[in-house]
């Protein structure tokens, strides 16, 4: 693991001492596509008075060793399941990409101000990709060339680090659940599947019709998933928190003291009723066959995805496990609302990561990315804008990054 | 000196009883009726300037009747506005809950009482309300819990069920020390040793009776409803993708088809490229068009009422629900096909 602690653009990539020097034209080369007219790269660092609008994904650098081999299974290298052997991060950095693409929800992402502290991504540098569209080219062709040319991109930063002497080295033993007599307890992640601009990748394909799946953890830690979801702003999980997914990260920090980390379960999350019911029926046997005493389950999504995760808990406890859900809430602005649109039944032990309808002004900035507008509310994007909670990038984490949760207000 | 503007309905303030619920906002200087004692229980730190009242039918009945009141309420500078006890009275519990809720959005500082059974209860956004007994006979001990909650409320201190509160408390968003994936992990350890609490209160929801089926279709009017927020091309008014604030009527009079390119869907929530293709997948006109012809149903509703459905709050949701309902029995609606995505 190499921590950057300085970014900027120069003559050459290169990675020394802390400091991290992209070379833009270079950036450019490997995002060129036919469906790009025009690409920009610009950094942006914490604390700058920037802000990022229309946020599409973050994918923080990282790589298996030169040539890309093993990391992005399924985008950079064949899919098929990685998480064996040295994989070198670049932490506290970030390639982001931001524009108009269909269907994609406007998300703000403020590097300083109130709204900082709410986003994985105002902590890391973040190396912002802007684009143009061809004349000719799809929407939908937009959007696997750019998600292509960022993961390339993401890759080679971290490639830049390969002689670097590491800043931590971190052992990630593969989970063994038939470990000791500590409770058992398992991840489920579930996936959102709703077709272009709403899916995400697991090794380069859509979980859509598909079924829940067991995977090894460290694939995650390659890049196994990857998000081409743009809806719900607060509520997305981009790719570089399924690198970093934070239910994982607590349940490997606390494996062998108080539990034992079970592994992980991924599933998607289908749009019927039925099928929501087979799948969640499904996705607790598995945790039942893999040895789970217990389960954290996390969503992607607004309302309809409360109904996965809450299908899945009642699911689990009528199979004798415990199971946890993240919810964001639904509250209201004034929080008086209802927060769950669908709770669960029998399963009760829910964590809230915040009210998605709760407003905050967030101060006027020097400068705007990813647009010089925010069409939501039809203002300059510098200008000091009133929001719901709703629209700040990753703030409702239902991967469960954040420290938000909602108390009464007595 | 705090300044106290007492609201009261028309029987309290003794205009009348049914016979004056028409009645109009009006104000008097200084406390009437249930504010005498409520003035003498308060102390010489607070001055009941005005009371303002309404009658019922008025105050729960008309739009903009609570703006109304409180409008009279801030004309006397209160530093707070104090509604009822309510009691179990609906038409009053409403008023004095909007009232309160809209001193609230306004800045001013109000308090309600009334019974935990008065439907007003779900109207009083995040103003306190404190309990009331269910009935005036019980308007002494009543008033002892509404006076020390207004003691509280004016100094800042908390209102909680142990100082009588009921109904919504606000939940607002708070940055704790632990993120929410070790809060989860927690959690999970917590329930494994037969303790631990959940984050999250269970929703308790309106369960909404459907109406009685309607014996013939054939002569009554129809009215087409949607969540799908299928809006005319270039979203003229605006309607939000997500979380939506308000819904919206377009005219179906003389129109005989949703053309694709003419009508769009500005839903945030599913893939509309399908339904933007012919936009009768969201709001069935053709069919409903043929039916009228056929005389399956009577008359097709002269509008199609739309909004977004899609990360909308509940409480938004049921205001949308209640309105609807408003409007299409105005309209003599007797059925309604709601289309939803």
């Amino acid at each position: 693991m190499h921590r950057v602690q300085r970014v900027s653009l120069g003559e050459e990539t290169a990675f020394r001492d802390g400091h991290l020097t992209v070379r833009a034209e270079e950036a450019v080369e490997l995002l060129a596509s036919p469906s790009l007219a025009d690409v920009r790269v610009t950094w942006v660092s914490p604390g700058d008075s920037a802000r990022v609008v229309k946020v599409l994904d973050a994918v923080e650098p990282r790589t298996k060793g030169p040539g890309g081999g093993g990391i992005f299974p399924g985008f950079l290298s064949p899919g098929r399941p990685q998480g064996r052997g040295t994989t070198h991060v670049l932490s506290g950095a970030a390639v982001v990409s931001a524009g108009f693409l269909p269907r994609a929800q406007e998300a703000v992402l403020d590097l300083s101000g109130p709204a900082a502290a709410m986003s994985p991504l105002a902590a890391t540098h973040n190396l912002v990709v802007e684009f143009t569209p061809a004349a000719a080219a799809t929407w939908e062709d937009v959007d696997r060339d750019l998600r292509a040319g960022v993961l390339r991109l993401a890759a080679r930063l971290a490639e830049a680090a390969l002689d670097a002497p590491p800043d931590a080295v971190e052992d990630l033993p593969v989970p063994d659940p038939r470990d000791g007599a500590l409770p058992r307890v398992g991840a489920v992640v579930n996936i959102q599947t709703q077709g272009t601009f709403k899916d995400v990748f697991v090794h380069g394909r859509s979980l859509s019709g598909g079924l829940p799946t067991l995977v090894d953890p460290g694939d995650l830690d390659d890049g196994a998933v990857v998000s081409g979801q743009y809806g719900h702003p607060a509520l997305k999980n981009p790719t570089y928190l399924h690198q970093n997914n934070p239910v994982v990260e607590a349940l490997r920090r606390r494996s062998g003291t108080d539990l034992v980390f079970a592994g992980v379960v991924l599933s998607p999350e289908p749009v019927d009723q039925e099928q929501k019911q087979r799948i969640s029926a499904y996705a607790a046997r598995l945790c039942l066959l893999a040895g789970f005493d217990a389960a954290v389950l996390t969503k992607e999504g607004g309302g309809n995805a409360d109904a996965d995760v809450a299908m899945k808990m009642d699911e689990l406890e009528e199979l004798g496990l415990t199971a946890v859900g993240l919810f964001s809430e639904l509250a209201g602005a004034d929080g008086t609302g209802p927060s769950i649109v669908v709770p669960p039944t029998k399963a009760t032990a829910m964590v809230s990561t915040g009210n998605y309808d709760e407003r905050l002004v967030l101060p006027a900035v020097e400068r705007a990315l990813g647009g010089d507008r925010l069409d939501l509310l039809d203002v300059p994007a510098t200008e000091e804008l009133e929001l719901p909670t709703a629209v700040i990038y990753c703030a409702l984490s239902p991967l469960g990054w954040g420290r938000l949760t909602c108390r009464e207000a007595a | 000196m705090t300044r106290v503007v007492h609201y009261l309905n028309q029987f309290f303030v003794g205009i009348g009883g049914e016979d004056a619920a028409a009645s109009g906002p009006a104000s008097i200087e200084g406390p009437v009726g249930p504010g005498k004692r409520l003035q003498a229980l308060l102390g010489d730190d607070f001055e009941i300037v005005a009371t303002v009242h309404c009658g019922d039918d008025h105050a729960a009945g008309v739009p903009g009747a609570d703006e109304e009141i409180l409008a009279l309420a801030r004309g006397h500078q209160p530093d707070l506005v104090v509604a009822g006890p309510a009691f179990t009275s609906g038409r009053y519990g409403i008023a004095c809950a909007r009232v309160v809720a809209a001193a609230t959005r306004a800045g001013v500082p109000a308090i309600a009482a009334m019974h935990d059974d008065n439907p007003g209860l779900e109207d009083a956004g995040a103003a306190v309300v404190v309990r009331s007994g269910p009935v005036a006979r019980e308007m002494g001990p009543s008033l002892d819990t509404f006076a020390a909650a207004v003691r509280r409320v004016v100094v800042g201190e908390p209102v909680t069920g142990e100082h009588g509160r009921i109904g919504r408390v606000p939940r607002r968003n708070v940055l704790v020390d632990a993120n929410a994936a070790e809060r989860a992990v927690d959690l999970v350890l917590a329930r494994l040793a037969g303790g631990g609490d959940s984050e999250v209160p269970l929703p308790r929801f309106d369960r909404v009776p459907p109406a009685p089926p309607v014996p013939s279709t054939a002569d009554v009017t129809v009215a087409l409803v949607t969540e799908s927020a299928l809006v005319p091309d270039g979203n003229p008014d605006g309607l939000e993708s997500a979380r939506a604030t308000r819904w919206l009527r377009y005219a179906l009079e003389d129109v005989d088809e949703l053309a694709a390119g003419q009508y769009r869907s500005v839903h945030g929530g599913f893939s509309t490229v399908f339904a933007n293709e012919d936009p009768h997948r969201l709001v069935p006109l053709d069919v409903a068009r043929e039916l009228e012809r056929e005389q399956v149903i009577g008359r097709l509703h002269r509008e199609y009422l739309v909004t977004a459905g899609n990360g909308t709050s509940v409480s938004n949701a049921r205001r949308f629900g209640v309105e609807w309902a408003a409007e299409l029995r105005r309209s003599e609606v007797r059925a309604a096909v709601f289309t939803a995505t």
